[in-house]
């Protein structure tokens, strides 16, 4: 593909993302129920951590009731910033509106991952604030080293988009199965378990840490959250590579899911 | 100049999973599934010249939908030839992309949540259109089709006919040569369908773009279109312009005759009166026995007519023989 061509072909995937953005905020009630659920988690939370850190039953070397929050709150922001491309996907195979798509000039899955990752950097900007926001009224500041946040920021933006590559092709699976949920669910619990969503990796047994780091969802989750922690200039460069590593890993199962379903689309029948 | 679509001997066939009965039928299926196939389009050809407005009509499940996909590149052909606009669909469906526009009557290609100008916007993006060419087009679609009032709300708000002029609106801006239609008037009243059917008309006509609309509504195919292919069970019935089918498949006219007598009594042979009310008066003529003008001329001789019209059997009377299998008027003398 020539740099012209090139061009020309981004644009239109921006221009995707864009009007995505336009949509999602258009969609105000959405995005509301997304800051409130982001509230209550937190509040939640902070009362828990409060309790357990003042019977001294959990340590976690660096890290008090504040880092927690802040840790939580940036987990969250990574996972409710993601939304259901899968189910858009199977809406789409369902509904036979794939036709209506197909018929474009762009491709069906670059379409819906720029319209996913539009809702996404639209999610990001809204809930990074307000989740900020929140976060900081319920630890009562920022946490001991505030600019390891400034790591989180890049971190939770990749680890979401990574999220967004990896939901997307669990919607292609409609393709093959009627309904994705199932599939999804199972993956949204690996994620939250092993990308430690509401506990630090630190705080999980050896054997389940290291069973962990297999999988990309430390890198999706824990990786962005441990910069509550402090700045960690190293640390953050590893989960950066990892989710670079994941994604490119992601994205080519996701093209070739893809090539599979076109055929199972001509095949089988629309 | 080569046709804008050209099929021969198209064949489609998908394969579907058996169904299975019981709960062990269930297990075994999910270990050793049985497919069987399906034949939706079989050894259809035809040809369509640039600028025809042809109509495809046919049931559910004829395999109209079917060729719309493999014409539109979506799907790949099982056996036979296909070009569309000299091009193969199935393996050049992006560069097809940008030449051909489709409205799928009963979904949506607007962003509901978004005014339709934005869609807009993004199609001229997608379709790589120059700027200022897009906004002379966008221009001259906008008042053509008289949307100016509704493409700044959100789609969601619009009446189902506003909605359809944006859908059409969305589908010409980048000048296609060739518009697939598929039930472009589903769910409309009459009067929305009407308008529809005579943009669709007058667009093609303008724009000099090649029309294949498919079509459960008759009025559609008539309203808009010069040439009907009919499908069923995949197999195609019939090709011939609107009028030879008229003039094919209608061995009757139908006279409707108001008079200032309560009844008209014509005894003639292959008159048949039809029910009728008081005052009005139906009759059935029978082409091949007697000619219309001999009829009309003996109503005029018996009773002071106040209003007299000669219609043809509704369309849908005549695709549904088509679909019987009735052959054709010149094929039973």
């Amino acid at each position: 593909m020539s740099g012209a061509r090139l061009a020309v072909s981004t644009q239109k995937y921006l221009a995707i993302a864009r009007a995505s953005a336009r949509r999602a905020f258009a969609e105000r009630a959405v995005l509301a129920g997304r800051v409130v659920f982001l509230g209550v988690i937190l509040f939640i939370f902070s009362r828990i951590w409060e309790t357990v850190l003042a019977r001294g039953a959990l340590t976690v070397s660096g890290a008090g009731k504040a880092e927690l929050i802040w840790y939580l709150a940036v987990t969250e922001w990574c996972v409710l910033s993601v939304p259901p491309v899968f189910l858009a996907i199977e809406s789409d195979v369902r509904s036979g509106d794939i036709a209506c798509r197909l018929v474009r000039p762009v491709s069906y899955v670059g379409a819906q991952l720029a319209e996913a990752l539009g809702e996404t950097a639209l999610r990001l900007l809204v809930l990074g604030p307000t989740g900020a926001a929140i976060a900081f009224a319920l630890a009562g500041g920022w946490p001991a080293d505030p600019w390891g946040l400034l790591l989180a920021a890049p971190l939770g933006a990749l680890a979401s988009a990574l999220a967004v590559l990896s939901t997307a092709a669990i919607g292609l699976s409609a393709f093959w199965i009627v309904d994705t949920s199932p599939i999804y669910w199972i993956w949204q619990k690996l994620a939250f378990v092993l990308g430690g969503l509401l506990l630090p990796l630190e705080l999980y047994p050896d054997w389940l840490r290291a069973l962990a780091r297999f999988s990309p969802f430390p890198a999706m989750l824990w990786g962005p959250g441990r910069m509550a922690f402090g700045f960690a200039p190293g640390a953050a460069l590893e989960t950066l590579l990892e989710l670079l590593a994941w994604s490119a890993l992601v994205a080519a199962g996701l093209a070739w899911l893809a090539n599979r379903a076109r055929l199972r689309l001509t095949v089988n029948g629309g | 100049m080569p046709p804008a679509i050209e099929l021969e001997n198209l064949r489609k066939v998908f394969r579907v999973r058996g169904r299975a009965h019981g709960i062990s039928g269930s297990v075994r299926a999910l270990f050793a599934p049985t497919t069987r196939e399906v034949v939706a389009v079989d050894d259809v050809s035809f040809a369509i010249e640039p600028g025809e407005r042809v109509a495809f009509v046919g049931p559910n499940g004829a395999g109209k939908s079917t060729t719309l996909k493999v014409l539109s590149g979506i799907l790949q052909p099982s056996a036979g030839r296909v070009r569309v606009l000299a091009l193969e669909p199935g393996r050049e469906r992006t560069k097809l992309a940008f030449r051909i526009g489709a409205v799928f009557g009963q979904r949506s290609q607007l962003w509901s949540h978004l005014p339709a100008a934005d869609t807009f916007d993004l199609l001229a993006r997608i379709y790589e259109l120059a700027p200022a060419d897009y906004r002379q087009r966008r221009a001259e679609l906008v008042a053509s089709f008289e949307i100016a009032e509704v493409i700044e709300k959100p789609v969601r708000q619009l009446s189902l006919g506003e909605r359809m002029r944006c859908e059409l609106v969305a589908s010409l801006l980048h000048r296609p040569e060739i518009l697939f239609l598929d039930e472009p008037t589903i769910g409309l009243d009459v009067v929305a369908k009407a308008t529809i059917r005579d943009l669709l008309r007058e667009r093609g006509r303008r724009d000099g773009c090649t029309l294949l609309l498919t079509s459960h509504d008759t009025g559609d195919m008539e309203g808009v279109c010069e040439r009907v292919l009919v499908i069923h069970r995949g197999r195609l019935l019939l090709d011939r312009p609107i009028e030879a089918l008229r003039k094919s498949f209608i061995p009757m006219k139908r006279i409707s005759v108001v008079t200032e007598e309560a009844e008209v009594h014509v005894g003639l042979p292959g008159v048949r009166r039809l029910p009728s009310r008081p005052h009005r008066t139906e009759l059935e003529v029978d082409l091949a026995l007697i000619g219309v003008d001999r009829v009309v001329a003996a109503i005029v001789a018996g009773a002071r007519v106040l209003d007299l019209s000669v219609e043809d059997p509704p369309m849908e009377e005549i695709v549904t023989a088509i679909y019987r299998g009735a052959a054709p008027v010149e094929g039973r003398k």
